[in-house]
């Protein structure tokens, strides 16, 4: 019998939350930086009075949260202005920094509004040696002043580990860095992707088939030996946790997973959505070449509800993995969710395709095995 | 509460209508955030620190089809339990 298509996630009256991205200016140029070198990407800022009044429109419609990327979102000589504006309109924030321009005298009012949920700060090794291979000189000391300054304000932490080709080596002693000597809550990881900058460094990069295996190795290592604090959603020990349990349902025949067989591995645009430095809404900033339309010139409610391009998305658990020939014959279909559809769209140029970056059976034929 | 109080409804906090006219109530400064029913949707709206809770009963009361016997003690638990959490406050006598 076919296996029913899971229901189509229900869309609520207006996003919870949006990423913004308040810029499009950085003070570094990471080697794979997802942003910069994207063919997508308008590489100009809008004044705050636009930002400002795109604020009271989603406050008027109880948006909850906004993340403020970038580029660099400390970038802005404006930024206190465009706080006070989501203060304003009832909402609370996040920050997602490279942490070198970060100082006191931010860090302080952006405490003093008591609506900062987190600042995620990237490090991606335990010394400059590593964390500067693909950021650049001085980025290492930058991003730990920037962290240790908003710990004194008692501002939340949240770092977030990319793993390249330099820096599995060095997971260990990041680990041990990020968690004993700052003393941090937690810490994500994830891996460079081919997006952006990093498609003219992949082969600088990105992790080969053997050291994914390796950093999969090292971080369930970690993740067991600081159980909690090591978070993924996607790279090495996302892979790695997911791609165990699909060889342990296929090994024992178990039924198909409750969201596998189907492109089901994004449900970000069921509550949320994103805005490009230059104004144009996109599902994510991860999808940024679907242009929904602008800020301050059309309606968030009517885009949000009704663009063809953002339900085609939500439509894509309807989509089977049956019907790609990427597919055909895999004995983990069942269990498999496709991934993420920005990936897919890197990779493949379809948006409504599994993702080979995240295919194990592709792993598996590259002599890749399962810690 | 009693059923004189006149609840007022926090203007910091923000009324969410999600699915169906359930929705959530978020405060800003405190993260916290409460999912409410239509019933309870319809007695946010009533809080307006003019409106004392017996009347917001009875309206309510009146709004909706099939309402139960037990719906007073449940808006007072439920308005009580606002209050609780810094959603609501009472209209301070003499204002």
């Amino acid at each position: 019998m076919e296996k029913p298509v899971p229901a189509a996630s229900k869309v609520m009256r207006v996003p919870r939350s949006l990423l913004l991205e308040i810029t499009a200016r950085c003070n570094l140029r990471c080697r794979y930086c997802y942003f910069f070198n994207n063919p997508a990407m308008v590489y100009r800022d809008l004044p705050a009075e636009e930002w400002l009044k795109f604020f009271n429109e989603l406050g008027s419609l109880g948006v909850m949260k906004l993340t403020l990327a970038g580029g660099e979102p400390f970038f802005r000589e404006d930024l206190p202005a465009l706080i006070e504006g989501i203060v304003r309109n009832r909402m609370r924030f996040s920050m997602l920094s490279n942490g070198g321009l970060i100082n006191d005298e931010i860090a302080a009012f952006m405490a003093g509004t008591g609506r900062c949920d987190y600042v995620q700060v990237s490090v991606d090794g335990s010394c400059a040696e590593v964390h500067d291979s693909c950021r650049g000189k001085g980025s290492f000391d930058g991003a730990i002043r920037g962290i240790r300054t908003l710990q004194r304000h008692g501002i939340f932490v949240a770092v977030r580990l990319t793993i390249h080709r330099n820096n599995v080596q060095d997971l260990e002693n990041t680990a041990r860095f990020l968690l004993e000597d700052l003393g941090l809550q937690d810490f994500g990881t994830n891996a460079a992707g081919y997006m952006g900058a990093c498609c003219a460094n992949a082969e600088d990069v990105l992790l080969n088939t053997e050291e994914r295996q390796e950093a999969m190795a090292i971080l369930l290592r970690l993740a067991a030996k600081y159980p909690g604090r090591i978070l993924a959603d996607a790279g090495p020990l996302a892979d790695g946790r997911m791609w165990r349990r699909m060889e342990e349902a296929r090994a024992q025949g178990k039924p198909a997973f409750y969201n596998g067989g189907r492109l089901t591995g994004c449900g970000c645009t069921s509550n949320k959505l994103a805005v490009r430095a230059d104004g144009v809404l996109v599902p994510c900033n991860m999808l940024a070449h679907i242009e929904l339309g602008r800020i301050n010139q059309d309606s968030l409610v009517e885009v949000w509800q009704n663009s063809p391009a953002l339900n085609q998305i939500r439509n894509r658990p309807a989509i089977s993995l049956s019907d790609f020939e990427f597919c055909a014959g895999c004995p983990y279909t069942p269990y498999c969710t496709g991934n993420c559809p920005g990936l897919a769209y890197t990779l493949t140029g379809q948006v409504d395709h599994p993702s080979p970056d995240a295919c194990f059976r592709q792993f598996l034929k590259e002599g890749g095995t399962l810690p | 509460m009693n059923p004189t109080d006149k609840p007022i409804a926090s203007p910091l906090v923000v009324l969410r209508e999600e699915f169906d006219d359930w929705a959530v109530l978020f405060n800003p400064d405190t993260a916290d955030a409460v999912g409410t029913n239509p019933v309870g949707v319809a007695v946010w709206k009533l809080m307006d620190g003019k409106t004392r809770l017996a009347d917001i009963v009875s309206k309510v009361k009146n709004s909706f089809e099939d309402v139960p016997d037990s719906v007073p003690q449940e808006i007072e638990a439920f308005v009580n339990s606002l209050s609780e959490n810094g959603f609501v406050g009472l209209e301070l006598p003499g204002k």
